[in-house]
């Protein structure tokens, strides 16, 4: 008897572990694949506007559905949420030094990520720019008109912010490029600037907010795209786009995050997703979202949309990595020139 | 923008900082009350400066006004808005910050630390009971009568990644240490919970039940014949909201009303067989209309399997009086070496119970039905062995009712007005009955000295009536005192009845 009930526990065992793994895979149903893009601020639109074309790409090549969800906030601020773990298959940040930090202290791509892709992975490119008041009645045409008295600057916190540290390493460009200028007469340049900051957002899109919508500010440094955005939407008789004797050429960077999308299975479809940010489809939706496209021929074609800008690069500062510890890393001189209001 | 303009802006501005003010302060006053304090002075002092503006604007309307107040108006009006503003940007980020800020609670459902989202969870609970137990009898040992630590057990439990729970709860009560509770559940869907590790068996309606809701301190007789926690794997669902449930466990086998960690290789399996356990329950009017009846449940339990014993390991198990004292339902080894002559279990180990819970307002019911049958054999000579399967039987009926007018249930109740010291609130008192009986199957006796049963130390039967009182303080903290009188059918020197057993119980029992 025990030997027949021995099988008869062996069948049932078996019986059990069948229905577990039928119970198992009804649960696990299909599902159409999913992509999360973790983005910065004033992306919003653009990536609208790019997954509907990705989508629709994509269930041509293949005949596959696919889902993309935006995150968006202060890029330095989206890096440390990645970091802590929000699965994002793609992060496509303002700056490489905020994707540089996944890379060193998340150890979620590898070090040569920025090789990856074509121009340093920097499908669009942007600028820094001045938003002034219809009239400009403060009469700002220069770096040098921001710390005059009365001036009051809107501009994005440096450190949970991208766009605010492209803004920063601009002031500090010109600052630089003026006569007698050195690396003392900056930092006490770029002190006058942040004086003259009545509220800090963590954002891009925050700072917006707060010069748009609030009314707040004479001067709102902000992303190029950002400009030209805002009087779409406010009109030109609100707001005017001041462009500076000299800029920097911001290079958003975009990248897989491989250890995620690896767990997920999505890195094929993230790195396509990627790679067709650089076809021509892609670049038209780029500069109609205001972002300067990489590619010659449509360049060329909204040529016009965009002012010619004297700039200087992130490679003037010795790149991303030295630009940080030596401006933007704790007790940096951001920090030893910042003093809250 | 024209000065009277601003005027009115001006005024609908500071009530909207003013709101603000208020709800930042009430809101966020805890987490950031240094900065908000300092942004609340600067707004009064922007308030004070806007008063004096306005009077100087009030008194010179008739002759207009001059570019200068103009400039410092703007200049104010820009202030205001900077000081909203930041209200605002504190505000986002004090609710970013609790999104992402892990959450302590204390309170008198227990202790617990939880992240932002609520998917992760672990809570610190405990159940304490601190038993007197006095005997009115003639029967019992002195020596029963005593105080003890009936349960000490601390509990830690929580749920990872919003559908894994855990739940660790040992006993240190009675000089001993054992793991009581021991597992992990995934709920996957509401039909599809896999529990695996050491847990009540799904069988018995008031083994189930929460210690905090058993109306007796002892559970009744009923309980003697269902297991109590055993190892295994279990499958539990619900269906309808609630209206349908039910559990299947493969488990190694606990023997009649005891845990696995009795065994004498404590919690592993004794004998190499499982068991399958089960119930399937219903309250089929849980989501109804028909109030009177919302609170009815039935259904039935059962397990089934094989024991395999030995006369040196019988795997049966003993009986305990309702006052806690044990006797042999089978017969030990008497016979000298080397034939061992005690039964033991020997094949199929079946159970089934129907049971029944009911309440309405302040009156509640619980009853139940177990059937035991086991197969056993006893080694009578050097040759013979005589086997048979003996069904023994038990139930119980239990009535309670709260005085203080609590609603009765199953799994839950609320104390009206907790007890308070200097204040009114008394807490709520319920009064409990029950009538409970215990059979050993009638061929466990048959055959004289070769019985698997002597009669002259087992029972034939028991049948025990108690009532008690239980003042709950509140939720956490509740009194007992049961007193239960119980009879017994045989079971003394030449079969003759053992003396009525008289037990009177106390407990302050705390639990959260």
């Amino acid at each position: 008897m025990t030997a027949t009930f021995r099988s008869w526990t062996r069948r049932t065992i078996l019986a059990a572990t069948l229905a577990g793994a039928l119970t198992g895979a009804a649960i696990t149903h299909a599902a159409p694949a999913t992509l999360l893009n973790v983005s910065y601020d004033p992306t919003r639109e653009l990536y609208e506007h790019y997954n509907k074309e990705f989508v629709r790409y994509w269930k041509a090549k293949t005949g596959e559905d696919v889902s993309i969800r935006q995150s968006h906030g202060g890029s330095g601020k989206q890096a440390r949420t990645v970091i802590d773990g929000l699965p994002a298959d793609v992060v496509t940040l303002a700056l490489a030094g905020d994707i540089d930090a996944l890379v060193t202290n998340g150890k979620l791509l590898p070090v040569n990520w920025q090789s990856r892709l074509p121009h340093n992975s920097s499908p669009y490119t942007s600028t820094i720019v001045f938003l002034v008041r219809k009239g400009n009645p403060k009469g700002i045409k220069d770096w040098g008109d921001l710390v005059k008295p009365g001036v009051s600057i809107i501009t994005p916190n440096p450190k949970t912010s991208g766009g605010a540290r492209w803004n920063y390493l601009a002031a500090w460009a010109w600052a630089l490029k003026q006569p007698g200028g050195s690396e003392a007469t900056a930092k006490e340049y770029v002190r006058k600037v942040f004086s003259n900051v009545p509220v800090l957002d963590t954002g891009a899109r925050g700072s917006t907010t707060t010069f748009v919508q609030r009314g707040i500010g004479d001067v709102l440094l902000a992303w190029e795209n950002e400009a030209f955005l805002s009087i779409k939407e406010l009109g030109p008789d609100k707001v005017e786009i001041v462009v500076p004797s000299i800029s920097i050429l911001a290079e958003p960077p975009v990248t897989v995050v491989d250890k995620v999308a690896l767990r997920r299975g999505t890195r094929d479809l993230a790195t396509e997703y990627l790679k067709h940010l650089y076809s021509p489809e892609a670049q038209d939706i780029i500069a109609r979202n205001y972002y300067r496209p990489i590619d010659p021929t449509v360049a060329a074609r909204y040529e016009n949309q965009f002012p010619k800008v004297n700039m200087v690069t992130i490679a003037d500062f010795g790149g991303w990595t030295r630009a940080h510890q030596i401006h933007f890393a704790d007790g940096g001189v951001f920090d030893q020139i910042y003093q809250p209001h | 923008m024209r000065l009277s303009d601003t005027h009115r802006v001006r005024s609908g501005s500071r009530s909207k900082i003013l709101a603000a003010a208020i709800m930042m302060s009430l809101g966020t006053a805890s987490v950031h009350a240094d900065e908000l304090s300092d942004l609340r002075q600067r707004l009064d002092a922007q308030e004070q400066q806007i008063r004096a503006l306005e009077q100087k604007l009030e008194a010179r309307e008739a002759g207009g006004t001059t570019t200068t107040d103009t400039a410092k108006l703007e200049e104010q009006e820009q202030q205001i808005r900077v000081l909203e503003r930041k209200f605002e940007l504190q505000q986002e980020a004090n609710e970013a910050a609790a999104k992402s800020a892990a959450t302590a609670k204390a309170s008198p459902k227990g202790f617990s630390l939880a992240s932002a989202d609520g998917r992760n969870v672990v809570k610190f609970k405990g159940n304490f009971a601190f038993d007197g137990r006095w005997f009115l009898d003639d029967v019992t040992p002195d020596t029963a009568d005593t105080w003890l630590l009936r349960k000490v057990r601390p509990a830690f439990e929580g749920t990872l990644y919003g559908i894994f729970d855990f739940r660790l709860q040992p006993d240190f009560a009675g000089g001993k240490s054992i793991i009581l509770d021991a597992y992990a559940a995934a709920r996957l869907r509401p039909w599809a919970v896999i529990q695996a590790g050491k847990f009540k068996g799904p069988v018995g309606l008031e083994r189930l039940q929460a210690d905090q809701f058993n109306r007796f301190m002892e559970l009744g007789l009923p309980s003697q014949l269902v297991p109590n926690r055993d190892m295994g794997v279990q499958w539990s669902g619900a269906a309808g909201k609630g209206v349908f449930t039910w559990q299947l466990g493969y488990f190694n086998g606990a023997t009649d009303g005891i845990s696995t960690d009795s065994n004498s290789s404590p919690d592993v399996d004794n004998d190499g067989e499982k068991q399958w356990q089960g119930r399937v329950f219903t309250n089929p009017f849980a989501q109804s209309d028909i109030y009177a009846l919302r609170n009815l449940g039935f259904g039935i339990g059962g397990s089934y399997g094989d024991r395999l014993g030995s006369p040196t390991s019988p795997l049966l198990a003993s009986v305990r009086t309702p006052g806690q004292q044990s006797i042999s339902v089978y017969r030990t080894n008497t016979a000298t070496s080397p034939l061992n002559n005690a039964t033991y279990a020997d094949g199929d180990s079946v159970r089934w119970s129907p049971q029944l819970y009911y309440s309405w307002n302040n009156f509640g019911l619980l009853s139940e039905y177990v059937e035991s049958s086991q197969d056993v054999s006893r080694q009578i000579s050097a040759t013979e062995t005589r086997s048979d399967t003996i069904d023994n039987t038990a139930w119980q009926v239990q009535l309670a009712w709260f005085l203080t007018g609590e609603d009765e249930s199953y799994s839950s109740f609320d104390t009206q007005n907790p007890f308070r010291v200097n204040a009114p609130g008394w807490g709520a008192w319920e009064l409990v009955a029950r009538y409970h009986e215990l059979h050993v199957d009638d061929a466990a006796f048959i055959g004289g000295a070769n019985s698997f049963s002597d009669p002259a130390r087992t029972p034939r039967s028991i049948s025990a009536v108690g009532v008690g009182l239980n003042w709950y303080l509140n939720q956490n903290v509740k009194w007992q005192l049961d007193y239960e009188v119980a009879r017994f059918d045989g079971g003394a020197a030449g079969g003759a009845d053992r003396g009525d057993e008289k037990s009177l119980f106390t407990r302050f029992a705390l639990t959260f």
